[in-house]
């Protein structure tokens, strides 16, 4: 390879033929970090994601926002650092959210028939605006995952809120009180998931009065700094551009 | 770095830098097939696919699975054995642009294994969730696994290899050692099939409910983490097109 | 040519998803259940269902249909299934084919978990509305945590009509009237929609311009900060402050629209009342047992003792759901399922009345294709070899008692 000899035929070209990689980049990293993340999220918090009758206000507000800060940390660590492109965050939530409601309305609903009112995913968006504009404006990490990991667990509730809230109505049913979500999910038979299983509204934390959600988000929020701490040097690691000797493998 | 308006000829005689032609059949090659498997799943997952025992189970279900076995069998080694045996054995000798052209046949495999990677770990796999909520599970090889670990997940991994070997054997950015993150980011997802092993133990030693959040999946979780290192891929590509690129866009 | 091949492509794509959408809205013409891969120690050793009813086998969609009757938590439950001090009284369909209304144990409505109790026997029933047509096995099921699904008998029930008319009414304690099959359904999309059209706008601003080659090319000569300006810092502080006051817009909103709100309903409900069976006037004492494997039949020698005042007879062996009948004493006029059910698959070497105060020993041979077909034979690879079921004895007016067998079982290979 001749060092004087040119790839491209123009500087149009190179912008052309650099335009075409950013969009070829964006789809692979969109789809192989939303088969990533999805797999990761569907693991670790997808019970309380699946269903309505699982998001309650204590284990869903503190499980969903410390699993959902990992890959957004990781990959903000090299889009930001090594790009300046704030939009780790965004491009992963987003990705994810879109996999989730592609299942769910063409697997839960279209082919097992579960209606999409009990059924479809939490929305991780604001926190993730948050997450990427707190990096963007700040540049530093360590504010990120203090400010930007606080407010994403802090946010999540109140995110969530306006969309599950018609479904904690309450209703007598058989001589007994329901939600709306409850109802749905004894309802709606998962032959597969008996009631049991359900990891909702335990312990006595209620013994503080009645706003418990808050409090399981200050905490989830506290887990989210940690969390977004790890998952950033993760990430550090995830881009890294060594080799190795193949000899011995 | 701005925008520019100048037309871009190529030159008749030369092929393309992008086949465009490639990169739109594989994707449409993955959507149709896809959208194939998804009609058999939703008709014969119903009819045929609620019992294990029953005749019709063996016909569609075990028959597709030992049919996609082997064929994925003969695929892997056809294509990889294809892409090794046509390797570039002087790959430092090729000029810029033949390099350039050869990083977007890369990235057209690596846009399939995005692809592929999405039908595995994403549509396919939290799919098998909703099935293992509506049935009781009698088998290993339920009709969503028969699709989600022995179709799904082989594709995607074919389809790594298949771009890890190509840059291999015709990159000259790749051609001295191995790039660590490209190794994790192929063989950490491959990772997950054998985890099937885990899976499928823990699930008939114990009968487990299904909970998906269970301690037991923890290892698809794990080696899922893996796909991370696609950015380590990402900048050793960004690394390399630079050195390509830069006088011409500065 | 162009044309034609725009066409043609065009064409494909409606005829993709004209078959993604068939097969969505598919009607199934036959479909089983899976209950035969549990292993058969499991289904002998744990819920016995008897008494069972299905009130049709027709029903069309959105009418509604039962399935009542007993079952006997077993003594003798196995070491390896955790006992069933957590169970969830479930239906065994392919998912929501059907609605559960209401299911109820001992009188008792039971939407959450509950205990059960060794040796005892409750009563049961749920209630269903039909939701999706089709052809369905409808089992009865107990979830145990620690033991997974014990799967009771299945009875096939069609549904007609068409799922598009569904619906499940239902009154709030707000006093809102609703179809909880779309109820909210808006109000998810557009939440959903508008946030993930914000996200996509944060996206859009950042990869409109260009992304990686000649960004790593200007933070790798140290000239990062060019690439933000201070027109992005402004746009990017009003996502944030738009993020944020949305939030806060929307939380009232909804505060002020659903002022009453409930958390979810959890928690074990315990004191579940059993049935007062009748005290049984007859003892039972198994010999031996034998499962003949080339002969698909068990032979057990059981001797009997009648300590009531009425001459009784052997009628029916019950287990793991397949009932094998005397049909000299006994015959089912419940229905039960054709599979599973050996109308004359009982035959004793005596079966006069025993005496008041007899005791008699007696062969018992329960033969049926259902030991192959609903794979119990395969008790003879399990690693603690024992059989269980329920014996019914009828007196000479019709009434019935019931006893357990628990004992070992050897195979007989030739």
């Amino acid at each position: 390879m001749s060092a004087s000899q040119s790839a491209v035929r123009s500087r149009a070209e190179a912008v052309q033929v650099s335009r075409t990689l950013d969009w070829m980049i964006l789809f692979t990293v969109f789809t192989v970090i939303l088969g990533g993340y999805h797999i990761h999220y569907m693991l670790t918090g997808g019970d309380w994601d699946f269903w309505t009758d699982w998001k309650d206000r204590r284990l869903w507000v503190t499980v969903a926002p410390i699993v959902s800060i990992t890959f957004p940390a990781a990959v903000q660590a090299c889009l930001w650092f090594r790009y300046r492109l704030p939009f780790g965050a965004v491009v992963c939530v987003l990705a994810l959210m879109i996999g989730e409601w592609i299942n769910r309305y063409l697997n839960f609903w279209g082919w097992t028939y579960f209606p999409v009112n009990f059924c479809f995913p939490s929305n991780l968006i604001p926190g993730a605006i948050i997450l990427d504009v707190v990096l963007m404006l700040s540049s530093s990490f360590v504010l990120t995952a203090v400010v930007g990991g606080m407010a994403w667990g802090l946010i999540f509730y109140p995110g969530n809120w306006p969309i599950i809230a018609p479904l904690h109505v309450p209703v007598e049913y058989n001589g007994m009180m329901f939600t709306l979500a409850d109802l749905q999910g004894y309802h709606y038979v998962r032959t597969g998931t008996p009631e049991y299983i359900r990891m909702v509204e335990k312990g006595t934390l209620r013994s503080f009065g009645k706003d418990v959600a808050p409090v399981s988000a200050f905490f989830s929020a506290f887990v989210c700094i940690i969390i977004y701490f790890l998952w950033h040097f993760f990430g550090r690691w995830f881009s890294k551009t060594d080799f190795i000797d193949g000899e011995g493998l | 770095m701005a925008a520019t308006t100048d037309s871009v000829k190529a030159d008749a005689s030369e092929a393309p830098l992008l086949n465009k032609v490639n990169l739109f059949s594989g994707l449409m090659l993955y959507l149709v097939f896809y959208s194939f498997i998804r009609w058999y799943e939703g008709v014969y997952g119903w009819s045929a696919g609620l019992d294990s025992f029953a005749p019709e189970f063996e016909t569609y279900w075990m028959n597709m699975l030992y049919i996609e076995l082997v064929a994925e069998v003969f695929i892997a080694c056809g294509l990889w054995g294809y892409i090794w045996k046509t390797r570039d054995r002087n790959v430092m000798s090729i000029t810029p642009r033949e390099e350039l052209r050869r990083h977007f046949t890369h990235w057209t495999w690596l846009v399939m294994y995005g692809w592929a990677v999405y039908w595995g770990a994403s549509y396919f796999t939290e799919q098998d969730g909703t099935w293992h909520q509506t049935i009781v599970r009698d088998t290993d090889f339920t009709p969503s696994h028969i699709i989600e670990f022995y179709l799904a997940y082989p594709i995607y991994i074919i389809t790594g290899v298949s771009s890890f070997l190509y840059a291999k054997t015709r990159l000259p950015a790749y051609s001295e050692g191995l790039s660590i993150m490209y190794m994790v980011s192929v063989l950490g997802p491959f990772m997950i099939l054998p985890n099937v092993g885990l899976n499928e133990w823990g699930h008939t030693f114990w009968f487990m409910e299904e909970l998906f959040v269970a301690p037991l999946h923890y290892g698809f979780v794990f080696f899922g983490w893996a796909t991370l290192a696609v950015l380590g891929v990402v900048n050793t590509e960004v690394d390399a097109l630079t050195k390509l690129l830069k006088k011409d866009l500065a | 040519m162009k044309t034609i091949k725009d066409k043609i492509a065009k064409l494909s794509f409606v005829a993709l998803l004209l078959a993604v959408t068939s097969a969505m809205f598919y009607t199934p013409a036959a479909s089983a259940h899976g209950e035969k891969s549990q292993a058969a120690f499991m289904r002998m050793r744990t819920i016995h269902w008897f008494d069972l009813d299905w009130s049709t086998d027709e029903v069309a969609v959105n009418e509604q249909m039962t399935i009542s009757g007993k079952f006997h938590v077993f003594a003798g439950w196995p070491e390896t299934v955790d006992k069933p001090e957590v169970s969830f009284l479930n239906i065994g369909i392919p998912g929501p084919v059907f609605i559960r209304q209401g299911s109820w144990i001992g009188g008792q409505l039971v939407p959450r978990s509950v205990t059960l109790e060794l040796g005892d026997t409750y009563e049961f029933k749920v209630l269903l509305k039909a939701r999706r047509p089709g052809d369905w096995h409808v089992h009865t099921m107990m979830n145990v945590e620690g033991g997974g699904p014990i799967i009771g008998p299945g009875k096939w029930v069609t549904v007609t009509g068409t799922m598009g008319d569904f619906v499940n009414p239902l009154t709030t304690l707000t006093g809102t009237t609703l179809d909880l099959e779309t109820y909210a359904l808006d109000n998810v999309y557009f939440w959903h929609a508008l946030w993930m059209s914000i996200g996509a706008a944060w996206l859009w601003f950042w990869v409109k311009r260009p992304m990686f080659i000649p960004r790593h090319i200007a933070v790798s000569s140290g000239k990062a900060d060019t690439l933000i300006s201070p027109l992005d810092k402004k746009v990017a502080m009003g996502f944030a402050a738009g993020t944020l006051g949305l939030v806060m817009f929307s939380l009232g909103a909804t505060n002020e629209q659903y002022p009453i709100t409930t958390p979810l309903q959890a928690g074990l409900m315990r004191g579940i009342k059993p049935i007062e069976m009748p005290e049984t006037t007859v003892t039972v004492k198994v010999e031996d047992a034998t499962y003949r494997v080339p002969g698909r039949a068990m032979q057990m020698t059981l001797t009997i003792t009648n300590n009531g005042d009425s001459g009784i007879r052997l009628g029916e062996f019950n287990t793991a759901s397949v009932r094998f009948l005397d049909a000299d004493v006994t015959e089912d006029e419940s229905g039960y399922p054709d599979d599973i059910l050996a109308e004359e698959g009982l035959t004793q070497s005596d079966n006069s009345p025993i005496a008041p105060g007899e005791t008699r020993t007696i062969e018992v041979t329960a033969s049926d294709a259902a030991w192959e077909v609903y794979r119990l034979a395969d008790l003879i690879y399990d690693p603690d070899s024992r059989f269980a079921g329920l014996l019914f004895f009828f007196d000479e007016d019709g009434n019935r008692q019931m006893t357990m067998v628990d004992a070992p079982l050897i195979p007989s290979f030739i």
